[in-house]
């Protein structure tokens, strides 16, 4: 795979120009947009790796950008938008977004998102052939077939609610699960009791996960937006 | 017309299904116009509404769409005891004037001969009623006697006590004839029957008969010529009529007495659950107490399950389940359509259900927590057929009466406890508009300055005054980005208070991500978290509880030197969880510390560190927390610094599996 290529969403010129610079910088290759249309046009001729999208654009709301896109493809989006509300970043994350940046951000954040978004890309590609049977991540394995998940090839004791959070992260890896989308994933519904009850069975699923000291973090909390497994190499 | 009708002015007008009750609802209408009152209309709808003819029904329906068209606001109340409920109503409701047509006043009850405005004066001492005179006959007063031989119907285990008691006046009597007692002694015997028969039945239909009974089997059994109807004297017919008259009297008056004891009874029955209600609703805090309360009265009162929805916004929340102590062995599963009707109750303000006009075919009875057209809930009362009796029917109504009134002054209070802080908050926010315009402008001027000065002296700036001028830049844009994160947390005070997004959140994930934010120059300091309950859930606004975390460390970071030790901690104390930010740098002297958290203090590093800190990050702090129900605290730190601990109120959570 060569470096992968970025379309670049953005009508403010600075805030542009400061991203195109970054990518510059770290030997990534990238197109730009200013408008919706145009992002919509870019992205289905040049069929960008990875889309960097603002939500405020001058024709159309980024929302509807990621709508369209998801129309016909998969490719990763990550939103960067100076809308704050946690309301919005889960607009953004149930229409199809897989990460969100919120503006001021910083230039080190912003290449550690898409380092774990192009990560994520090359295992998407590297394990289409044994889809279905075996996970692998780090010293993590799911082994969807037996029903069970190995750390450090040790079987891990997890409740059934604890394994089926664990399997829809892993199938999710890189991506930003919001609360919502995971609690209709295990309990058919979304109540605040349900949110409740995904706190807990998070919060003890990655002690199990993720104990002892230096172990690396597999599951990402989003305050207040959802979780994200990550690929750790 | 548009004109807001004066509060202190209420009328409530009678609606019934008399064909004069037009003109009754008219005359109020004009009335509450001539009063700038508001108007509520009324309708009291007997609990046997089902056996109502068709006529009477729409002529109803038509006099309710006329007290509407009129401007009214239209309550019905299920309920028999219509002069006690109408009172109840205007009570709570605050009415100052009823208004009645005559033929409500013709309306009597079958245990007493007071006509109905009577009694609603007596009832509602306070209230001015307002007759209407009508012309036109009154239909229904057919009906009306119908519905009084209702219960007058006389049952086969009263008739037989009737006989059995005056057979036995009937054999003492004849004993007494043996013994050569005198008549007048008999004719005793047989009103003590009849006294008797009066005390022991239901209806004055008993003691009529018994009374005529007697004198017929007086004469026959006892005046001669014996076992026959006829007298030789003529004086015996004074002492028939005489004897009549008093039996009858006596049989009244045992009757009447019994029914005023019963009466009497209920009434303090009633007087005392309303009573206890009323204590009890005062005693309560807020909404969800307030409710819990009437369903437990409730319960006291009927010994039914009961359902609350509670109101939530502009609908209705999810049911409240309340289990009377009755074990619900033979209890049929619930039908499913039971949200639906407490959600047309809720819209409709009207009851509905068991034997009701709407949803007769439900298990349960619903009924509106309303008052002055607010509806605070919906009050389900599951029967499973068998219906409530009319008294205790009454006694529900006022008792959901009672709780739409402690509603409305929780209501009221909370509304005055807003608009108070709205204006608190007022100022406040003009004073930080004032403060922030004067201080924003430094670090742009340093910013642009710093910024201008590289693009027309670029070449002649060495590399080390270069890195300064950048970094100069870099840490004002991270002043300002601080502060823009800090002004969107004070913009979220709206309305008069703070617009909390809670979800439960593990309070070591909080915090790790608020470090992630503090100040750069944290690399400088040693940071270090200790958490005791890996899984102490909190509710709380994230953004908001990581804001605090975040102006804490930062408060630290720039009030210590560089190499100074700062330590998170966070644990539970009972019903609290509590975060510390400790830090070893010089403290904060005592007379400093009582004013930390106002707003706009800078504390005494301002000569230092001239333009840092608005004084506002803490005082923020503040009103998070408190917003939060917890409390903020600043005391030293041993041996050296200070200690700030949040505390927060933690919630048991349910997990469900």
């Amino acid at each position: 795979m060569n470096n992968p290529v970025v379309l670049v969403v953005e009508d403010d010129v600075h805030v542009r120009s400061l991203m195109i610079t970054t990518l510059k910088t770290h030997d990534y290759r990238f197109l730009t947009a200013v408008n919706g249309a145009e992002a919509v046009m870019m992205a289905s001729s040049h069929n960008p790796d990875v889309v960097f999208l603002d939500l405020g654009l001058p024709d159309m709301d980024g929302i509807e950008v990621i709508r369209q896109i998801r129309g016909w493809s998969n490719m990763p989006i990550i939103v960067i938008s100076a809308r704050s509300d946690d309301a919005d970043k889960i607009e953004a994350l149930d229409t199809g977004a897989d990460d969100y940046l919120t503006k001021p951000f910083s230039v080190e954040e912003l290449l550690a998102r898409l380092r774990v978004t192009v990560r994520r890309l090359k295992t998407m590609g590297a394990g289409a052939d044994d889809a279905g049977s075996v996970y692998t991540n780090g010293r993590l394995t799911i082994d969807y077939a037996a029903g069970c998940a190995f750390l450090d090839g040790e079987e891990l004791k997890l409740t059934p609610i604890e394994y089926r959070l664990l399997c829809l992260l892993a199938k999710n890896t890189g991506k930003v699960l919001t609360h919502t989308y995971i609690t209709r994933n295990i309990w058919g519904r979304s109540w605040d009791k349900d949110v409740a009850s995904l706190r807990v069975f998070m919060a003890t699923l990655r002690k199990k996960l993720e104990s002892g000291p230096g172990a690396p973090t597999y599951i990402q909390t989003h305050i207040g937006i959802g979780y994200r497994m990550l690929k750790v190499d | 017309m548009n004109r807001t009708p004066d509060v202190s002015e209420h009328i409530l007008v009678c609606v019934s299904p008399s064909p004069s009750n037009p003109k009754v609802i008219r005359a109020a209408a004009r009335m509450a116009e001539a009063f700038h009152a508001s108007l509520t209309a009324i309708y009291i709808r007997p609990t046997n509404y089902d056996a109502m003819s068709v006529n009477d029904r729409a002529r109803l329906q038509g006099n309710i769409r006329l007290a509407e068209q009129n401007g009214a606001a239209v309550t019905t109340i299920v309920g028999d005891d219509v002069p006690a409920q109408v009172a109840e109503y205007a009570h709570i409701s605050g009415t100052t004037k009823i208004v009645l047509g005559r033929s409500g006043m013709r309306r009597r009850h079958f245990w007493s001969r007071m006509p109905l405005t009577e009694q609603i004066i007596l009832n509602a001492p306070d209230v001015d009623v307002y007759i209407i005179p009508d012309s036109a006959a009154d239909l229904r007063d057919q009906k009306e006697r119908s519905h009084l031989t209702d219960h007058i119907r006389p049952t086969l285990k009263e008739s037989a006590a009737t006989v059995l008691i005056l057979a036995a006046a009937a054999g003492i009597g004849l004993a007494f004839t043996r013994f050569g007692f005198s008549e007048a002694n008999i004719i005793t015997v047989f009103i003590l029957g009849v006294l008797i028969v009066s005390v022991m039945t239901e209806s004055p239909l008993y003691s009529a008969a018994g009374s005529l009974a007697g004198v017929l089997l007086f004469n026959w059994l006892f005046i001669e010529p014996r076992f026959s109807f006829h007298t030789y004297e003529t004086e015996y017919a004074v002492t028939f009529a005489i004897m009549l008259v008093s039996s009858l009297i006596t049989g009244t008056l045992a009757n009447r007495l019994k029914l005023n004891a019963r009466l009497a009874a209920r009434e303090a029955f009633r007087t005392k659950v309303l009573l206890d209600t009323n204590q009890l609703l005062q005693k309560a805090e807020n909404a969800e107490t307030a409710l819990q309360i009437t369903a437990h009265q409730i319960i006291t009162l009927l010994d039914r399950d009961v359902n609350i929805y509670p109101r939530a916004g502009s609908a209705l929340d999810t049911a409240a389940v309340f289990d009377s102590p009755r074990p619900a062995g033979d209890a049929s599963p619930a039908d499913g359509n039971e949200r639906e009707i407490a959600e047309w109750v809720f819209s409709n303000q009207q009851a509905a259900g068991f034997r009701m006009e709407a949803f007769p075919e439900a298990k349960e009875q619903y009924h509106a927590i309303c008052l002055n057209g607010y509806c605070y809930g919906v009050v389900a009362i599951r029967l499973d057929k068998v219906p409530l009796e009319p008294f205790e029917n009454s006694i529900l109504i006022s008792i959901l009466g009672e709780c739409a009134l402690a509603l409305e002054n929780l209501r009221n209070m909370e509304e005055k406890e807003q608009a108070a802080l709205m204006v608190r908050n007022e100022q406040l926010r003009s004073n930080l508009l004032r403060s922030i315009s004067h201080d924003i402008r430094t670090p742009l001027t340093s910013i642009s300055g710093n910024a201008s000065n590289l693009l027309s002296h670029y070449a002649q700036l060495d590399d080390e005054t270069r890195r300064q001028i950048f970094s100069d830049i870099y840490e004002d844009s991270e002043w300002l980005i601080d502060l823009v994160e800090n002004l969107l947390s004070i913009s979220r005070i709206e309305n008069g208070q703070m617009d909390l997004h809670l979800s439960l959140e593990v309070m070591n994930d909080v915090i790790d991500e608020a470090l992630k934010h503090v100040d750069r120059n944290a690399a400088r300091h040693h940071i270090t978290v200790q958490n005791d309950d890996d899984l102490l859930l909190v509710n709380m606004d994230a953004r908001l509880i990581m804001q605090v975390l975040i102006n804490l460390v930062n408060n630290a970071i720039k009030n210590t030197p560089a190499g100074s030790e700062i330590l998170i901690r966070s644990g539970r104390e009972e019903n609290e969880a509590l975060v510390s930010v400790c830090d070893n740098g010089p403290g904060i002297p005592d007379p400093v510390k009582s004013h930390v958290f106002e707003m706009f203090y800078t504390g005494q590093n301002k000569v230092a560190d001239g333009r840092r800190g608005l004084g506002l990050g803490l005082a923020l702090c503040r009103s998070i927390v408190e917003a939060h129900g917890g409390r903020i605290s600043l005391s030293d730190n041993e041996p050296s610094g200070c200690r700030f601990v949040v505390s927060l109120p933690v919630k048991e959570v349910q997990v469900n599996e």
